[in-house]
């Protein structure tokens, strides 16, 4: 089994809100990059962001600065 | 590359595939133990939405599939009641995307199928389909979205799976009210019990694995990411080995494949506009069903357009007719202007759908 490292995930009702947060994390310098929504957090086949967790307050500030809606945040392990 | 590939789905994939296999066997047209746009196409047939004779039969397995969501959803406490995400673009779209399955003679399912029964132009379909997925992916990193869904009241998301169970019971009681055909692909079929029972299995199976086509394309091409290609990779390798072991495969070849035509230009565009029209959709055919299963209420709505679109295709002669060997002579089927027609204004609506949807247009047109 691949191993799983602690990320934070942020969960968005369409993809361009994802979209839009790579734009916006990729402008404020933030780690991170676009994911499949894990299974667990979706049933949709939609996109997440995936961050270090110590990104975490970074990212959401960034988010809400730009308007972003988005569906949830999250922390959980991922391989 | 493989590391994140989640087992469940080449799993799913592969019991699609021995479904697939087996339905095929028990009475299927062949080459089509699953096929969305051919049974949603023979389900409008049956309640003589159009009238082409021979693709006429309310085909259990599109019941067995939401069904099979639906159980599963509950199951895994994933039914949720949403919509009012652009229903009507929606329906639209799935009226094209059922239109350009047709010309092709297949939705990307039994795309995966014919491949794996050796027919060479489903392979061009596949080279349309990965086209029309890029041009969607141009327009979705550019900001296409058809908005959000909101949680709607429980009537809005059982209204498609309710609505499927009542008319398939209606069937089973009073059939004499609906058409079915007498001899082409509408004729041949497994038992309704059979259909039914292996349709719920897999349309559970696809919920639990959320399998995709289009999905996994452009997980593929966008993140690299190839747990949901794995599926349809695994129906591919099941039903190649499959058609060896049961004597069905002959090679690969384009001359005269079941239910299909060597028109590959028509091939290649009726894909792409599936492939296009399923990323803006945000789900294959396949996943329309799924997804409407688990409570969406615009794929519900996605599902009843591409039922209008296959009327639209049979009653406007738009769909593709298959390659035929009649009295020794050969006729390798294709296309009617009127499809090809179809088809064009198909591309035009897309990209009018697509570029008012897409936030880096409409910027740049302000």
């Amino acid at each position: 089994m691949p191993q799983k490292k602690p990320r934070f995930i942020v969960t968005f009702h369409t993809t361009a809100e994802a979209m839009a947060t790579e734009k916006v994390c990729r402008q404020n310098r933030l780690g991170g990059r676009l994911i499949p929504a894990p299974r667990i957090l979706s049933a949709d086949c939609g996109i997440a962001w995936s961050a270090p967790p110590e990104l975490r307050e970074a990212t959401e500030q960034a988010i809400r600065q730009a308007g972003i809606e988005v569906a949830g945040f999250h922390e959980m392990a991922l391989p | 590359m493989f590391k994140r590939i989640n087992p469940w789905v080449p799993i799913a994939g592969v019991v699609v595939g021995i479904a697939a296999l087996l339905l095929t066997a028990l009475g299927n047209p062949a080459n089509m133990g699953f096929c969305i746009a051919c049974f949603v196409r023979d389900i409008a047939g049956a309640m003589k939405l159009h009238s082409a004779e021979p693709v006429q039969y309310f085909r259990p397995e599109i019941v067995g599939l939401v069904l099979g969501s639906t159980i599963m959803a509950v199951a895994t406490k994933e039914f949720k009641a949403k919509a009012g995400s652009s229903p009507a673009t929606r329906f639209l779209i799935g009226v094209f995307v059922m239109i350009g399955a047709l010309v092709f003679l297949g939705c990307p399912l039994r795309m995966v199928l014919r491949m794996g029964g050796g027919d060479l132009n489903a392979f061009v379909g596949l080279a349309g389909f990965f086209l029309g997925i890029l041009i969607g992916i141009f327009f979705i990193k550019r900001g296409f979205s058809l908005k959000r869904t909101y949680e709607v009241t429980l009537s809005e998301g059982i209204s498609l799976p309710a609505a499927l169970l009542v008319m398939f019971l209606l069937v089973l009681a009073v059939p004499s009210i609906f058409a079915f055909s007498e001899s082409g692909p509408g004729s041949k079929h497994a038992t309704v019990l059979v259909s039914l029972l292996m349709a719920v299995v897999v349309g559970a199976l696809a919920q639990k694995a959320r399998l995709c086509m289009v999905g996994g394309m452009r997980d593929a091409v966008m993140f690299k990411d190839f747990s949901l290609l794995s599926g349809f990779v695994a129906i591919f390798v099941t039903v190649l080995i499959g058609n060896i072991i049961l004597g069905n495969f002959h090679g690969f070849s384009a001359y005269l494949q079941p239910i299909a035509h060597a028109s590959q230009l028509w091939n290649l565009l009726g894909m792409a506009l599936v492939g296009w029209g399923s990323v803006l959709l945000g789900g294959c055919p396949l996943r329309q069903l799924i997804l409407a299963g688990e409570g969406n209420g615009d794929s519900a709505v996605t599902v009843l357009g591409m039922l209008v679109g296959a009327a639209l295709a049979h009653n406007f002669k738009l769909a593709g007719s298959a390659a035929s060997l009649t009295d020794g002579v050969y006729s390798a089927g294709g296309i009617s202007v009127n499809g090809k027609i179809a088809v064009c204004i198909g591309f035009a609506v897309l990209l009018v759908i697509s570029l008012l949807n897409t936030s880096a247009f409409k910027k740049a047109a302000k």
